[in-house]
């Protein structure tokens, strides 16, 4: 029960929601809008961090370059998983999207002088005697900005307290950016698509272009968050980049109704809860399993979420009932 | 012939065994109401289809202002100017009316993501088009439905949406399937004085597929009667009534219960 108190523990929290928050917002865009179903999304995570940490570590490239070029190598990527798949129904991209994303995950698995393979961003090869990190750039400005911010707030300010402030005022920036997408007329042919193609292409609009364009915005989204997860975590791995992460983000956005992004930040603070929390769930029940089960535990719990809320509430917290079941 | 908007040569498209349009020929005069009637299966919503790009025939050519079309994909032949209505009416259930309607809008800047940083030109154009909207809603009567989801209108109310959400893309041509079917006769009257009014003011070409015959021989200048996936007949109302082909085919049964 400690931990609960402790406000690490809650900045830790919010720190992987406005991570999963910013993936989640892709989603949001593709899905939400446009009613692609893309389960490969955790693909473009995948492409940005690595990109941003084999510049780093192996090229030595400035960190803003690095990270820049890994979102675009994310967008790129979308890019290719729409202009090669996106011309399937509905369903079958989504199959294929999953597709795509183990292969992004088993390329780099394997690629071992590139990407460090099994081991990880820990052996992707350095230049000359450099230790394997892509962080310091960032830990020096973290720490900047925690010596600025420790006199206004006090000692609560530490990097972590620092990177959960960035990381939610990118997502504040990037919620506006999109809401405000999603009111030109660009999002309305969107909307259409999401029911029907020959209405729109009879009316003069290239459904493939609106949908191509979603499905890049969504990965540049993507990448953000994936570069923002590098940085959480220090190291990066290929298993950090399962299949699962990927319904996390749905997790957030059918929780917050996939229609606005006004319950996303919600829905991600509830998400964060679940996949930090449950692993301070050390009391009774949970005090009957050990911590590996308890992992476990985690993943059902929002399983079982997903669940109820398909039953019972179909358009989320926020989204309106009448835009999801309509016929 | 200059004076063709639209011509139809030897076009044919198979569905599996079935042959839907089996070497239809047919061409449209500019400014005019042509209507096309046929049995059930005669392949007027395929040539629609056909028309509209929606699918390629598998042999023929189809010129629209003297450029072929048949090969383009249908935006682009919407581009051109060729607006179809959906048999049945297709409206987009989860947008509300008004936002069906400006879906129509042509050019539309705020289309482009690029302008995502011009908001003057698309906030100009939208407030146009929302004008142009609502006087469209006002003129067919379901004005008071703007806001609401266009999936809870009627079938009929449906049609009308259809309609004036072709008029929204600025068409030269409207290709319109079966416009008046479960349309209520008040709401046909005004519809029709609407397209006259149309056809008048604007010169839009008209052709429709339509079964009430009353009405098509009202309306049309031209009536082409199809069976079989070919056109049987072509000719000025009057000449079709008397045409035996077409009595066979499509009118005969009317004459044998009367």
């Amino acid at each position: 029960m400690n931990a609960i108190m402790q406000p690490g523990f809650w900045i830790f929290i919010l720190t992987m929601s406005g991570i999963y928050g910013i993936f989640g917002l892709g989603l949001q865009v593709q899905y939400g809008v446009g009613g692609i179903l893309n389960f490969g999304h955790v693909g473009m995570m995948a492409l940005s961090s690595y990109t941003m940490a084999i510049l780093v570590i192996s090229h030595g490239i400035n960190f803003w370059i690095a990270a820049a070029t890994g979102v675009g190598v994310a967008a790129l990527g979308g890019a290719f998983l729409g202009l090669t798949t996106l011309r399937l129904r509905g369903d079958y991209f989504a199959i294929v999207s999953i597709a795509f994303s183990e292969i992004v995950r088993y390329v780099i698995f394997n690629s071992d002088n590139i990407t460090g393979g099994a081991q990880g961003s820990l052996a992707i090869p350095a230049i000359g005697e450099g230790y394997p990190s892509y962080t310091n750039a960032w830990d020096s400005i973290m720490n900047h900005m925690r010596d600025f911010l420790q006199p206004i707030f006090g000692d609560i300010v530490n990097r972590e307290f620092v990177m959960a402030l960035t990381i939610w005022s990118t997502l504040a920036v990037l919620l506006l950016i999109v809401s405000r997408i999603e009111r030109t007329s660009w999002a309305r042919v969107l909307r259409a698509t999401r029911e029907d193609d020959e209405v729109p292409a009879a009316l003069g609009k290239n459904v493939f272009r609106f949908r191509l364009q979603a499905v890049i915005i969504g990965s540049i989204l993507g990448g953000i968050a994936g570069i923002y997860w590098a940085l959480e975590s220090t190291l990066l791995s290929a298993d950090d980049f399962l299949t699962i992460v990927t319904f996390y983000g749905w997790m957030i956005l059918i929780l917050g109704g996939a229609t606005k992004v006004k319950g996303l930040p919600f829905a991600a603070i509830f998400f964060g809860f679940l996949y930090g929390g449950t692993r301070f769930f050390t009391f009774w029940p949970f005090s009957m399993v050990d911590s590996a089960q308890r992992a476990y535990i985690r993943i059902m719990i929002i399983g079982v979420v997903l669940i109820i809320l398909m039953m019972k509430r179909p358009q989320g917290i926020f989204g309106k009932r009448q835009e999801m079941v309509l016929e | 012939m200059n004076n063709l908007i639209l011509e139809v040569n030897d076009v044919a498209i198979s569905f599996g065994g079935v042959r839907a349009v089996n070497g239809a020929t047919l061409n449209v005069a500019v400014d005019s109401v042509t209507s096309v009637i046929g049995p059930n299966g005669a392949g007027k919503t395929t040539l629609f289809n056909l028309i509209s790009g929606a699918i390629k025939p598998d042999s023929g050519t189809i010129l629209f202002e003297g450029m072929e079309i048949q090969n383009l994909l249908p935006h682009k032949i919407a581009d051109r100017g060729i607006i179809r209505t959906f048999q049945g009416a297709k409206v987009i259930k989860r947008l509300s009316v008004l936002e069906n309607l400006m879906l129509g809008g042509q050019d539309n800047p705020g289309d482009s993501l690029l302008n995502f940083f011009n908001p003057k030109a698309r906030n100009a154009y939208e407030a146009r088009t929302r004008d142009r909207a609502m006087e469209l809603l006002q003129q067919i009567g379901i004005e008071r439905f703007a806001h609401e989801y266009a999936g809870i209108l009627s079938g009929g109310q449906r049609k009308l949406l259809d309609l004036a959400r072709a008029l929204m893309a600025n068409p030269i041509m409207l290709l319109l399937d079966e416009p008046f079917a479960g349309v209520n006769p008040t709401l046909v009257e005004k519809l029709l004085e609407v397209l006259q009014d149309l056809r008048t003011k604007h010169h839009l070409t008209f052709l429709l597929i339509e079964h009430d015959l009353e009405t098509v021989m009202n309306i049309s200048d031209r009536v082409i009667v199809m069976a079989e996936g070919r056109v049987i007949a072509d000719g000025a109302p009057n000449s079709i009534y008397q045409n035996q082909a077409v009595i066979d085919a499509y009118l005969g049964t009317r004459k044998a219960t009367s």
